[in-house]
């Protein structure tokens, strides 16, 4: 235990050594507190602690559209965008050196020549290493908290969700990386061939989504799409799907299955946190009682897509993902002469 | 515990790409007190210190360090060791580098925190240690190199090239503290090129190349073939004196009104006929003393020329430098 204390340790003095950790944090922060600087009134939804005001008459102080709205912004935007994107990226730029310079010679050979197993020294540092997107994401949480608390008067605690899911997002890409770290000691070479796998893993479910939403969602909301002629037409009545996009659908869906589900994973919040005792899948719980029956059906299938895929299947698939590629990380590290 | 506390025997290791760095090592090293692996770059001795820290997988090793077979995890609790070219975080703290290793050794908090003051003192660095090491000079980091070495207050501490980047005062130092290494009872095993430095503290020695050892023992025991003794006597001794010594073997020069003898012999006692004999025709005796190979002419010896290993076990005493015959 003394021995994964002392690298979580050393990992933490990495983090509080490197610029763009704490740039990173500050901007975090940053994008947390105007966040948190949004506010409802009676009239509508104020900005910036009130120095802005805009009127609204559904989104109102103590409405559920308010909480709804304030939360959907986490995690439809700042989540996915911010903490599921560009601070992800600035996290890998930051850590992918951590595997290369501690491989190198000189440096490896203390670490290795303690009494400590190489797999657990592999394992605690590669641990060590998500604490950095961890960190992050506890700030951001934590802020984001307590503006709900105080803007809402709701405290939920179900927002910390957001942790766990966004440092698994980060350790999928950033196997990737110590992967390549540990077969060629390349900083640089590791980091583009991470970045190349998030993209083509992003491509893989951006594809899937958009063919989900083209074989199930847009018949259900009554719009079609003439891919010959290149137009689209909505109409109020629920359409079948198509055979030949939802077999294409298929089969897109079954190659995207070895595949990390990096973008479904940062989603996977919307199924965690709740407002009003509904997640944020529910769509149709949040309409209002006037709505039209083709608006309803338009949500439900939106919930449809939300919940395409069991967290089982997005967790499960992405962890065998992450145990495939540092096992066998962690086999060339144990067997390696250095 | 007996009194080898390393004993290899017959270690192998061939890298991938065929070079064969170990061919067949086998090495004892005594406990308590400082031993020293020298050879050319290349002829394994880091790959051989590898292997024993559990770094370098070999194809072959039977033997035990510690009583402990070759690459038993826990056993390196009780060893220090400090690479070549030795790299530390640079965001640390000279003092935080020596927690770190005792952390990493299991050593705990309030242990660590004590042993790294303690060792600060030791290696002179208690002023520095709450320095980063990126503020270091090469030999600052070399102390503190020295020092988490023993951290863990190991019963082996490995050394590969600890003066690498030390000023003479520096190395000086550092040799005071190998000797208080071995006052305290570690063993000491040291990779390094300084042959003179070796030579001052080694109590015994293996020598390298290609993979193989070639000499080993105490230093006394490796040059004890290389023992004899030189007389300067002033004045010319007789004809008849001389044509008797020469007859016996004996070297004789006559330089600057002085003679010159060289006798090798590994025991003084056949020295004493021809002190008398001396004596006896009235010759003064200016000096008598005995002189060995130095480590550094063994070493050349050794790897200098020729083969490998076996072929140069058990050669004649070598032929000595002129400088060194009339020193």
């Amino acid at each position: 235990m003394r021995q994964v204390l002392t690298i979580l340790w050393d990992s933490y003095r990495l983090l509080a050594a490197k610029k763009l950790f704490w740039i990173v944090l500050f901007l975090t922060v940053l994008i947390a507190m105007m966040y948190a600087s949004i506010g409802f009134t009676p009239q509508g939804i104020s900005m910036l602690f009130g120095a802005y005001e805009i009127n609204n008459d559904i989104i109102v102080e103590g409405s559920m559209f308010a909480d709804y709205f304030y939360m959907m912004i986490f995690t439809n935007y700042l989540v996915p965008w911010w903490l599921g994107l560009f601070a992800l990226v600035l996290a890998l730029i930051s850590v992918c050196p951590v595997f290369p310079d501690f491989l190198k010679t000189g440096s490896i050979d203390v670490a290795i020549s303690k009494p400590i197993s190489r797999q657990l020294l592999f394992l605690v540092k590669y641990l060590g290493s998500l604490l950095f997107v961890a960190v992050q994401v506890l700030v951001f949480c934590v802020i984001v908290f307590i503006a709900h608390g105080m803007r809402l008067g709701a405290w939920n605690f179900e927002i910390f969700w957001a942790v766990p899911l966004l440092t698994l997002v980060f350790s999928l890409i950033y196997s990737v990386a110590v992967l390549v770290a540990v077969l060629t000691k390349s900083t640089l070479f590791s980091l583009l061939v991470a970045l190349l796998v998030w993209a083509v893993t992003l491509s893989v479910q951006w594809t899937e989504s958009l063919m989900y939403k083209a074989a199930y969602v847009m018949p259900a909301s009554g719009i079609s799409i003439d891919v010959g002629r290149g137009n689209a037409s909505k109409t109020n009545q629920e359409l079948d799907a198509n055979a030949d996009i939802v077999g294409f659908y298929d089969i897109v869906r079954k190659a995207a299955i070895p595949f990390p589900k990096t973008r479904d994973l940062t989603y996977l919040l919307k199924k965690k946190v709740s407002v009003r005792g509904n997640d944020m899948t529910m769509m149709s719980a949040f309409l209002a009682d006037e709505a039209s029956a083709s608006d309803v059906r338009e949500a439900k299938a939106t919930e449809d897509y939300d919940n395409r895929h069991s967290t089982a299947y997005i967790v499960g698939s992405s962890l065998g993902f992450e145990v495939f590629i540092l096992g066998i990380a962690c086999w060339v590290f144990v067997r390696k002469d250095f | 515990m007996s009194d080898v506390v390393i004993d290899i025997a017959d270690a192998r290791k061939r890298y991938r790409g065929g070079v064969e760095a170990l061919r067949g090592v086998s090495l004892q090293v005594p406990k308590g007190g400082i031993f020293g692996l020298l050879g050319p770059n290349g002829a394994g001795k880091s790959t051989l210190v590898k292997i024993l820290m559990s770094i370098v997988h070999p194809n072959h090793c039977a033997g035990t360090m510690l009583g402990a077979p070759i690459g038993h995890k826990p056993t390196l609790a009780q060893v220090g060791y400090l690479p070549e070219h030795a790299r530390f975080p640079e965001y640390l703290r000279g003092g935080e580098v020596i927690r770190y290793v005792a952390g990493l050794s299991g050593i705990s908090r309030a242990e660590a925190c004590v042993k790294t003051e303690q060792l600060l003192e030791m290696v002179g660095m208690q002023d520095w240690g709450k320095q980063k090491m990126g503020t270091y000079s090469k030999g600052m980091k070399q102390r503190i190199g020295l020092a988490q070495a023993l951290a863990n207050d190991p019963e082996i501490v490995f050394l590969d090239e600890p003066t690498d980047g030390v000023d003479p005062k520096g190395r000086l130092e550092m040799r005071h503290v190998l000797m208080r290494m071995r006052e305290e009872g570690r063993t000491v095993f040291i990779n390094s090129h300084l042959l003179g430095e070796l030579e001052m503290i080694c109590d015994s020695v293996a020598i390298m190349d290609k993979g193989e050892i070639v000499q080993q023992g105490t230093i006394a025991q490796l040059t004890e073939k290389s023992r004899r003794y030189e007389l300067i006597t002033r004045g010319s001794m007789s004809e008849g004196l001389v044509q008797r010594l020469k007859e016996k073997g004996f070297q004789i020069r006559h330089e600057m009104g002085q003679d010159f003898m060289i006798v090798y012999e590994s025991d003084p006692e056949p020295i004493q006929p021809i002190l008398d004999a001396l004596r006896g025709e009235g010759v003064t005796i200016v000096e008598l003393r005995e002189l060995r190979q130095s480590l550094e002419e063994l070493f050349m010896e050794s790897v200098g020329a020729g083969g490998v290993g076996g072929s140069r076990k058990g050669s004649t005493p070598p032929s000595l430098p002129r400088k060194e015959a009339i020193k």
